[in-house]
């Protein structure tokens, strides 16, 4: 991670939006605060104004100028001033104090500066004028009042200053979380890239929206791993298991160009070839049939179909060849498994036809396969139950896989595709192909889910 | 000679079909364009046309065959397509083919399918027996008997025969049967219908006869009266 990265990350910038949203608030905040506070420090002033000037209202005139020479030497400080003017403005009594230069309305309060020793001082009052001409000013110093705002302005700016401070940090402090994680996963992004299929983006377990992202495109990793390994290992065994043919066909075309004299040895040399090559395309168009099923726009095909009467049609078409195999074939369905379900019958038949041929074909002599429907925990599926030798646990998977071929069948005929072609039509049905030990034997189940349809 | 049209793009496929179908004893002509090809069906004279479902110059194989049926020809139509989706095929066949027919494809496959489309199409008449050689089946009680000697077949036997007789001296492939007598269509059946197929010739032909179900090198059968 470098520094200059930081401010172009969005926890960075969305902390910063914060830092400055908050900041603002305060500021109206305090700005209101300031506001009122002032109003209320004015009034209270205001207030003592009036008052005292009702007060002095009262008095004898004659009594005024001695009162006011009294509380004048009384008074602990000269915060609060009281004095008497005659006409001219010529001080009479009270507080010493110049006569302010100019008053703007009688009897109404109004600010004003003095000049004093070191400097001015601001005053709030207002001048009554008596009957006699004389005027009488009353006035408080509002320099309480400028040191109430000083500490309000200070505290104001060291407030502001901890906020973005604070703000700043914890911005910088996210945004280099965030970025040290992105950087863990553009590593993880970049090595895959490299190749590493196996490498997944590093989560942190605590389900926040990162995670979640990063979980789905893991998800997302594991299938493309899944059919990039599909896809290496069909390409393997595409050129394994063509390899074989091909090489018997121009082994034959060679035998034929060298040793063969008359035109019979000849047309049984480009049989033979016909006959291979037809094995061959039959390879391919299996191979090109699985792809073709795993496209999911085939579904627009579907019709109603009941997998009762499609299980039954395979059993009767197989019968004879169980027959052939000395294999007892038995068919059975659940009394509510004729349920209509929306698939395309004759793929459901291959589907079904391929599991029942494999179940035929790796059932010795004597054995028995069972094809049955059931409908039960709203689970609509197919079982072929067969009593042959089983497929050990650790090939289960495998024979799913396009050309695989488990090591007990490598003699039998056909060309390891047929369990594929089954996976990809199950998926097409939305169906399970399941593989479960039946004990003796195997069980192939081809289920679906009746909620989900 | 019967007379068939090729439409068919790809100048090699068109050759290799062209050969294919004079070698089965047909009389081809073909045409490599949408617009050409409707010309020369419109102008008549076949007896089917092999189409191909893609093609080039504005007017693909299902436009070509709407039109066609529009303007009431009625030749039977064999539409070829790479695509072997079932949806494909039902719009094949709703634009009024006759039958359809997935690439690659056995050239055998095609021969037999034609010759089941060129067929005379007539007799109105119900039939009520059909016989071929001393093989007698009587399509209303769904007894058969060769020689007078009846032969007790289960009901799938009875639909196979029955089919195979009314194609007689033409082959048929395994795809067709499975699609005609099984009602199930897929390009690649399993061989395990030559097993009903030797099932029903051991029934039909008595000890020591000429086998009338010949198989086919490649996937058909044909059916021909004993000599």
């Amino acid at each position: 991670m470098r520094l200059i990265d930081l401010p172009r990350t969005t926890s960075f910038r969305l902390a910063l939006l914060f830092v400055v949203l908050f900041g603002l608030s305060s500021l109206t905040l305090f700005g209101f605060l300031y506001w009122r506070m002032e109003g209320f420090l004015v009034s209270r002033v205001d207030d003592w104004l009036i008052r005292e000037r009702i007060d002095f209202l009262r008095e004898e005139p004659a009594r005024l100028p001695l009162r006011l020479d009294n509380r004048a030497r009384n008074a602990a400080s000269d915060e609060r001033i009281i004095a008497l003017f005659d006409a001219g403005g010529q001080r009479i009594a009270g507080n010493s104090v110049a006569f302010p230069q100019q008053i703007p309305v009688f009897d109404k309060p109004f600010e004003f500066v003095l000049p004093k020793e070191d400097g001015k001082d601001r005053f709030r009052g207002l001048v009554h004028r008596l009957p006699s001409g004389s005027q009488i000013l009353i006035a408080q110093n509002l320099e309480e009042i400028q040191e109430f705002d000083q500490v309000l302005v200070n505290a104001l700016i060291w407030g502001g200053a901890i906020t973005v401070v604070l703000g700043l940090a914890g911005a910088a402090g996210v945004g280099a979380g965030a970025i040290r994680r992105i950087d863990a996963v553009t590593l993880a992004i970049e090595r895959i890239v490299q190749g590493d299929l196996s490498s997944r983006l590093p989560t942190r377990g605590t389900s926040d929206d990162v995670d979640r992202l990063v979980r789905v495109v893991n998800g997302m990793l594991d299938e493309i791993e899944r059919l990039m390994q599909e896809v290496k290992g069909t390409c393997d065994n595409i050129a394994h298991d063509l390899r074989t043919p091909l090489t018997r066909l121009l082994g034959g075309l060679e035998r034929a160009r060298r040793r063969a004299a008359t035109v019979d040895e000849y047309a049984a040399a480009v049989d033979e070839g016909i006959e291979e090559t037809r094995g061959l395309l039959k390879t391919f168009t299996a191979l090109l049939r699985i792809s073709e099923v795993e496209d999911s726009v085939r579904r627009a095909g579907f019709v109603p179909v009941n997998l009762v009467e499609i299980a039954k049609d395979v059993v009767e078409f197989y019968e004879p060849y169980a027959d052939e195999q000395n294999v007892t074939l038995t068919f059975r369905a659940d009394i509510d498994a004729a349920q209509p379900i929306s698939g395309d019958p004759s793929l459901l038949f291959e589907a079904i036809g391929n599991l029942v041929d494999n179940a035929i074909k790796f059932t010795p002599g004597a054995g028995r396969v069972t094809v049955r429907v059931f409908h039960h925990d709203r689970t609509l599926g197919v079982a072929i139950e067969d009593t042959g030798p089983g497929i050990a646990d650790a090939e289960r998977d495998a024979v799913l896989r396009r050309f695989y071929r488990a090591e007990k069948s490598r003699s039998a005929p056909g060309h390891g595709l047929g369990l594929s072609l089954v996976a990809a039509v199950a998926r097409l049905h939305r169906m399970e192909l399941i593989i479960e030990d039946g004990r003796p034997g195997t069980t192939f189940k081809l289920q679906s889910d009746t909620q989900s349809g | 000679m019967a007379r068939v049209l090729v439409v068919e793009d790809d100048a090699q496929t068109a050759a290799e079909i062209v050969g294919a179908l004079v070698d089965h004893g047909l009389e081809v002509d073909s045409a490599a364009t949408g617009p050409d090809g409707l010309l020369r069906a419109a102008a008549g004279g076949y007896d089917a046309i092999v189409l191909d479902r893609m093609l080039p110059g504005g007017l693909d194989g299902l436009g070509l065959l709407s039109t066609l049926r529009a303007v009431g020809v009625e030749v039977p139509v064999l539409i070829l397509s790479a695509l072997s989706a079932v949806d494909e095929r039902v719009r094949g066949l709703r634009a009024g083919g006759d039958d359809y027919l997935t690439k690659p494809f056995d050239f055998l496959e095609l021969t037999a399918r034609l010759d089941v489309l060129m067929r005379p199409r007539g007799a109105l008449s119900p039939e009520t027996a059909l016989r071929v050689g001393n093989l007698e089946v009587d399509l209303l009680t769904h007894t058969v008997r060769r020689g007078g000697q009846l032969i007790d077949l289960l009901p799938r036997e009875y639909r196979l025969l029955e089919y195979l007789m009314r194609h007689e001296g033409q082959v048929v492939t395994r795809t067709m049967l499975f699609e005609e007598v099984w009602h199930y269509r897929y390009d690649e059946p399993t061989n395990v219908i030559d097993v009903h197929v030797s099932k029903l010739r051991r029934k039909i032909d008595p000890e020591g006869a000429a086998p009338m179900i010949q198989t086919v090198r490649g996937s058909g059968y044909v059916l021909n009266a004993a000599d």
